[in-house]
C-alpha cells in the first residue's frame, strides 16, 4: 500500500486541521510529506498520528508569531498612552502605524509620526520594547505554556509512532521465524516420510 | 454519603441566599457563561459511523479489539478538542475599542447631561463615572485580539493534555 493510499485510508475519517485564511496549504502539505519521508513503510494509524504531530509543529509556528506580535499589542498601547492626559492617540491607527514601522514599511509620514510619539514620551524603539515586554509578560507567559504544551504533546506523538514501528517490526520478526520454523518443520516431515520402514 | 447528606443540603441552602455575583468584574466573567467549548460534555463516539470504520482499519494493523476502541475514541476525542482549540484561537472575544479608548474623565460632562433629566447629584455623576472606569479597567486588561485569543486558547491546555494522554496510552497499550 502507497503512502498516499495510507493517507487516504484512514485521515478522511478524522477531521482535519484547519489552516488561517492567510497560511499556506502547499506549506502545510510538504511538512506532513517530509515527516511521512522520514518514516518507513507507515502503518494508516502511524500517518495519524504523524498529521497530529505536523498540527502541533504549525500551532508552535503559529504561538511564536504571537510572541512577537504581543510584544507589538504592548507597544502600541503603551505608545498610544503616551499622548497628553486629556488627549491619548487613538489606540488602533498607533497600533496599524507602529506595526508598519516595526515592518519597515511605514511611509514618510507615518515613521515621522512614530519617532514623534517616541519623543514625547521620551522613549527609545528598544526602552519601548522593554517596557512593552514587562507588560505584556502575563500573556507571553501564557504563549510560552502553549507552545510547550505543544512539545509535550509531539513527545506524546512520537513515542506512540515509536511504538507501532517497533510493533509492526516485532510482528515482521515472528512472522519470519514462524515461517522458518514451519519450513523446517515441514522439511523434516518430508524426510520423514521420505524414510521407508525396513 | 449519609454524612455528607447534610453538609450538601446546607451548601444549597446557602447558595438560595446568594443574590449571584455583586461586582462588576463578577458580573462580567458571568455574563460569560454560556460562552462554552463543548469539552465537558461526555462525548458518543460509538454511535458514529467514523468511529466504526476507524476501528475496522485500525484492527488491520494488529491491534486488539479493546485496543481498537480505544485508540479509535482516543483519536476522535483529540480532533474533538484540536477544533475546539482553533475554533477558540480564531474567535476571540472582540474587542470594545470605544470602552477600551475612551478618556473617562473628560467624559463627566457627558455623564452628568446623561443623568440630568433625572434630577442628578454630583455623587451620581461620580459613580457613573467609577462604574464606566472600573468597566474599561477590566476591558484593558484582557489586552488586544493577540492577547484574548492566547488567554483563551490557554484555558484549553488541560484538555489537550488529557486528549494526547488518553490516545498515547491506548496506542502503546494496544
Amino acid at each position: 500500500m502507497s503512502v498516499d493510499h495510507k493517507v487516504s485510508s484512514l485521515l478522511p475519517l478524522l477531521s482535519s486541521p484547519r489552516l488561517l485564511p492567510d497560511e499556506s496549504e502547499a506549506e502545510f502539505q510538504s511538512g506532513l510529506k517530509s515527516l511521512l519521508s522520514e518514516l518507513d513503510n507507515p502503518s494508516p494509524l502511524a500517518v495519524a498520528l504523524i498529521s497530529q504531530l505536523n498540527e502541533s509543529l504549525w500551532w508552535i509556528r503559529r504561538h511564536t508569531v504571537d510572541k512577537e506580535l504581543l510584544l507589538h499589542e504592548a507597544m502600541a498601547r503603551l505608545l498610544s498612552k503616551a499622548g497628553s492626559y486629556s488627549e491619548t492617540y487613538d489606540n488602533r491607527k498607533v497600533s496599524e502605524a507602529l506595526e508598519r514601522y516595526l515592518d519597515g514599511s511605514a511611509d514618510k509620514d507615518e515613521a515621522e509620526w512614530i519617532d514623534e510619539i517616541l519623543t514625547e514620551s521620551k522613549l527609545t524603539l528598544s526602552d519601548l520594547r522593554v517596557r512593552a515586554f514587562k507588560d505584556a509578560a502575563k500573556h507571553i507567559k501564557m504563549v510560552d505554556d502553549l507552545i510547550h504544551r505543544q512539545h509535550q504533546t509531539m513527545r506524546h506523538l512520537q513515542r506512540s509512532i515509536d511504538s507501532i514501528d517497533y510493533k509492526s517490526r516485532l510482528l515482521k520478526r515472528m512472522d519470519l521465524e514462524l515461517q522458518a520454523l514451519e519450513s523446517k518443520q515441514s522439511v523434516k516431515g518430508v524426510l520423514s516420510l521420505d524414510v521407508e520402514p525396513s | 454519603m449519609t454524612l455528607n447528606h447534610p453538609r450538601s443540603l446546607a451548601n444549597r441552602c446557602n447558595a438560595l441566599k446568594s443574590t449571584g455575583p455583586r461586582s462588576v468584574a463578577g458580573k462580567r466573567a458571568s455574563s460569560q457563561n454560556s460562552r462554552k467549548h463543548g469539552l465537558n460534555s461526555a462525548p458518543d463516539f460509538e454511535s458514529s459511523s467514523e468511529y466504526r470504520a476507524l476501528v475496522e482499519l485500525i484492527a488491520e494493523e494488529g491491534f486488539s479489539a479493546f485496543a481498537c476502541a480505544d485508540i479509535a475514541s482516543g483519536l476522535l476525542n483529540y480532533r474533538r478538542v484540536m477544533d475546539a482549540y482553533y475554533d477558540t484561537y480564531t474567535s476571540p472575544e472582540p474587542v470594545d475599542e470605544f470602552l477600551r479608548d475612551v478618556n473617562v474623565r473628560a467624559s463627566n460632562p457627558i455623564f452628568s447631561e446623561l443623568l440630568s433629566p433625572s434630577g442628578s447629584e454630583p455623587q451620581d455623576v461620580r459613580e457613573m463615572a467609577a462604574f464606566f472606569a472600573s468597566m474599561q479597567r477590566q476591558e484593558r486588561r484582557k489586552g488586544g485580539p493577540v492577547s484574548r485569543r492566547s488567554s483563551d486558547t490557554h484555558k484549553l491546555i488541560r484538555y489537550q493534555r488529557n486528549g494526547i494522554a488518553r490516545l498515547s496510552r491506548a496506542v502503546r497499550q494496544g
